[in-house]
């Protein structure tokens, strides 16, 4: 009864409600416009809401969060500029729809798949939180560093045509990521003694280049073609287009959740992976991946909104953040006098459940809104180029200030936006060099600190991989993912199952 | 022509009316050196908001990082000397010349408040073989090798304490580097270490959960958030002469600011240090107030960085001598 009160909470008290509907519609916008990121919200919120009581405070957080995740899909669709990084590979096959006029049918579809995958996510946080908890806690360095080659490999299905040109951009990421003083030994890499460089080049100071200046630079070859109408029609998708890719959302989502749920990788990371997921479990999509496929839509937009309550699990649980946006919420809590740990949910489990109502509630919102104003909103891909084009680039500078409030992010936001455009140019994917840049830190960090925790044997490392039951299986999926790849491989299955897919080609041709 | 002087000199008033006008007549910038819902964020945005109430001013607070603090440093050390730009800082850049991180430290700027200090704790995965300082020195010198330290890098809290702890018992640990302190404790949770040297704050309530083990509080007295674990002066009274020691926070304006001004802030920030709400809230996180201001604030970064800045250097991690910048031996 005490959890049913307390679940119910945000609905019945109207200010609650109120500031979780307020919060989850600014969220949407601010998670669309790039560089105006739900983690900057919500660190401006903690000194907004000092004084408020705790629980109002984390209900307009808790929305602008719901909603910022999502909202990053919005442009990333309308644009081709990704809002946040976790919507880097919603643009992949949200931009080709938007180009053949179908944008309203593919916000449709992911307002309706976030909600779900969003829903998943809470559920697992509700259920299963201690249980999850433990699982992500148990991570070892080696554990996350096969992770991140694992999302290394992501490299393959993010390349589009030229593998080589693919794995040119991912490692180029690699080596943008590896700028900037090292945290494990405060060495200072590839600075040139310059103190601007110590910190590193933001990461999305690059994404907002890459694609937003890099995106408006391309536009301007056809400034004066006229803009591609929309259909407005079926926006809200039929009942049997979600149940089609439910099994694939319920899949991803697992993966946000898990994703999510790991201290160090966010939404992000859970998008791209999932994205990955669906090229490899959908054998015949409708529309080709990188040409608009629904279930490139479906995979990473389920996977990042199920990511934010997988995010609150070792949060809730042991006090330990999930992402970004959750260790700053472990600091209100801290400044509202609360101590977040592993007592939290013991000596006032009504906090818990009041998270979970809250984000239930957000993601209903984050429907409702979600689902509303679409018509308007796709109006903004009919503008003439000669209006949207000076908009972007306005946004892309805004968004690059905001990052640090410092003029430096722009020059490289700049800088990327000329290197992406030329590499747009001449056949360079440049979604490779997102994933370089955020899993760099993840695969060296951890790679030295596993071989360090061994006292530099790598014999003993590898003995640790093969003696765990994690690391084993996370080992044997990038042993699989590599073999599954090799052209030997493509060969001897092409060869098993010839008559089988001669027969289904016939059928799709 | 008389007009004209007459109009120059109402012009000089008029430009000159702001700078009579009283401090602070404007917004004010805060950086804070470290990100988001770490200690030093934490502490910095709950004692502002009282301190903006005294002052009738907003103070902005941005979180400027990386560089272990420095790029947040030499922003502030970049703006105007007004007193319209605070540094709300940590420990870490008494440290930067002797880590060669850089050439300014806090003899660039005026302390308005050193606020509270952190007390180191040891802490141990639950199942770690040991339960008390004497028996972890005792496995260790039994097991070389075996033992895992989390560490935050070179300079930071766990390999100062490391450091204290070589220069009285040698032990052959491995350190294994975390972003922080908090990925660091994740770890020690996880298993992937075995002993963190840590801020009592942190690991408070992962002790309190029975999540993780605290072998012994790092300084002359027990606290009494954990009344059941001695401090390492009870065991091993050697450690008596380096401590007390621990990580601060602190408020500063760059050197050359206006006394008045230094005046006001200091008394602001010395009030809002003394709020209940604030006090409570520190409490709960197991720092020690010290509300230091004026020469006294000076004194203790004196001293701070003098047996901070040797230890590292005698425990050959720091890469310049402390020598080369005038800082005396304790």
């Amino acid at each position: 009864m005490d959890i049913l009160s307390n679940l119910l909470m945000p609905l019945l008290n109207l200010e609650l409600l109120f500031l979780i509907g307020a919060g989850t519609f600014a969220g949407i916008y601010v998670g669309a416009i790039p560089g105006l990121s739900v983690t900057m919200a919500v660190s401006i919120l903690i000194s907004f809401t000092f004084s408020w009581e705790v629980y109002p405070a984390l209900a307009l957080m808790i929305g602008i969060y719901m909603g910022g995740v999502y909202g990053g899909s919005r442009t990333a669709i309308l644009l081709n500029i990704p809002g946040a990084p976790s919507a880097i590979a919603t643009a992949l096959d949200g931009f080709p729809l938007a180009q053949q006029g179908r944008a309203g049918e593919a916000i449709g579809i992911v307002t309706v798949v976030s909600f779900i995958g969003g829903f998943i996510g809470i559920f697992a946080l509700g259920a299963f939180a201690p249980l999850l908890s433990d699982f992500a806690i148990g991570f070892q360095p080696r554990d996350f560093m096969l992770l991140a080659i694992m999302g290394i490999l992501l490299v393959g299905s993010l390349s589009g045509d030229s593998l080589v040109k693919g794995v040119f951009a991912g490692a180029f990421g690699i080596a943008i990521g590896a700028v900037g003083m090292d945290p494990l030994t405060i060495q200072d890499r590839f600075v040139f003694g310059i103190d601007e460089l110590r910190g590193g080049i933001s990461f999305v100071a690059v994404m907002i280049g890459l694609f937003g200046v890099s995106e408006a630079l391309i536009q301007m070859h056809s400034i004066h073609s006229p803009a591609v109408r929309q259909r407005v029609a079926g926006i809200i998708p039929s009942w049997a287009k979600v149940r089609k890719h439910l099994p694939l959302g319920l899949q991803t989502s697992t993966i946000g959740t898990i994703v999510g749920a790991l201290p160090g990788t966010g939404g992000d990371i859970a998008a791209l992976m999932a994205y990955d997921h669906a090229k490899r479990v959908t054998r015949n999509p409708e529309t080709p991946f990188g040409k608009g496929a629904v279930e490139g839509l479906v995979a990473p937009e389920t996977a990042n909104n199920a990511a934010v309550g997988g995010a609150f699990i070792p949060m809730m649980t042991l006090g330990i953040p999930g992402d970004a946006v959750t260790a700053i919420m472990i600091g209100a809590l801290f400044i509202h006098g609360l101590n977040p740990g592993p007592m939290l949910m013991i000596e006032q489990p009504d906090m818990f459940w009041f998270i979970v109502g809250s984000l239930a509630l957000a993601n209903c919102f984050m429907l409702l809104f979600g689902l509303t104003g679409i018509r308007l909103f796709v109006k903004i891909v009919e503008l003439p180029r000669t209006v949207l084009l000076p908009v972007i680039m306005v946004l892309s500078i805004v968004g690059a200030y905001a990052i640090n409030n410092s003029l430096t992010d722009v020059y490289w936001m700049l800088g990327f936006g000329i290197l992406g455009y030329f590499m747009r140019l001449y056949g360079y994917p440049l979604a490779p060099i997102i994933l370089g840049v955020i899993l760099s830190r993840l695969l060296d960090d951890n790679w030295r600190r596993a071989i360090i925790s061994e006292r530099e044997d790598f014999g003993a490392m590898m003995m640790g991989i093969f003696t765990s039951p994690l690391s084993l299986c996370l080992f044997l999926a990038v042993v699989m993912i590599l073999v599954t790849n090799t052209p030997w491989w493509v060969r001897w299955r092409a060869r098993k199952a010839t008559g089988q897919t001669v027969a289904e080609r016939q059928d799709h041709d | 022509m008389r007009n004209i002087v007459c109009g120059a000199i109402v012009a000089l008033g008029l430009a000159a009316a702001p700078a009579l006008a009283e401090y602070p007549e404007r917004d004010i910038q805060g950086i804070i050196q470290w990100g988001a819902g770490g200690s030093t964020d934490t502490v910095s945005r709950s004692v502002t908001p009282h301190a903006e109430d005294i002052l009738g001013a907003k103070v902005i607070l941005q979180n400027v990082t990386g560089g272990v603090g420095a790029i947040g440093l030499n922003q502030a050390e970049r703006a105007d000397a007004d007193g319209y730009t605070l540094l709300f800082g940590a420990e870490n850049p008494l440290l930067y010349k002797v880590m060669g991180l850089g050439q300014k430290d806090y003899s660039d700027f005026v302390p308005i408040n050193i606020i509270a200090r952190g007390i180191p704790i040891l802490v141990a995965r639950p199942d770690a073989p040991f339960d008390t300082f004497p028996e972890m020195v005792e496995y260790i010198t039994a097991n070389p090798g075996e033992i895992r330290f989390g560490s935050t890098g070179p300079g930071g809290l766990p390999s100062v304490v490391t450091a204290m702890i070589n220069e009285k018992t040698p032990l052959d640990v491995t350190a294994v580097p975390y972003d922080g302190d908090g990925p660091a404790l994740t770890a020690l949770q996880g298993g992937a270490i075995d002993v963190m040297p840590a801020v009592l704050g942190a690991a408070l309530e992962p002790v309190r959960a029975g999540n993780l083990k605290a072998i012994a509080i790092f300084d002359t007295e027990g606290v009494e958030q954990l009344p059941d674990t001695p401090a390492i002066t009870d065991t091993n009274p050697e450690f008596a002469d380096i401590l007390p020691w621990g990580p601060f926070f602190g408020i500063f304006v760059k050197a050359g600011t206006p006394d008045d001004v230094v005046a006001k802030l200091t008394d602001a920030y010395g009030q809002a240090a003394q709020n209940p709400d604030f006090l409570s809230m520190m409490d709960g996180r197991g720092f020690r107030m010290l509300s230091l201001t004026g020469t006294e604030a000076q004194d203790f970064l004196d001293t701070w960085q003098s047996q901070t800045a040797w230890i590292l250097w005698d425990g050959e991690i720091a890469k310049n001598s402390p020598e080369d910048f005038d800082i005396p031996r304790p």
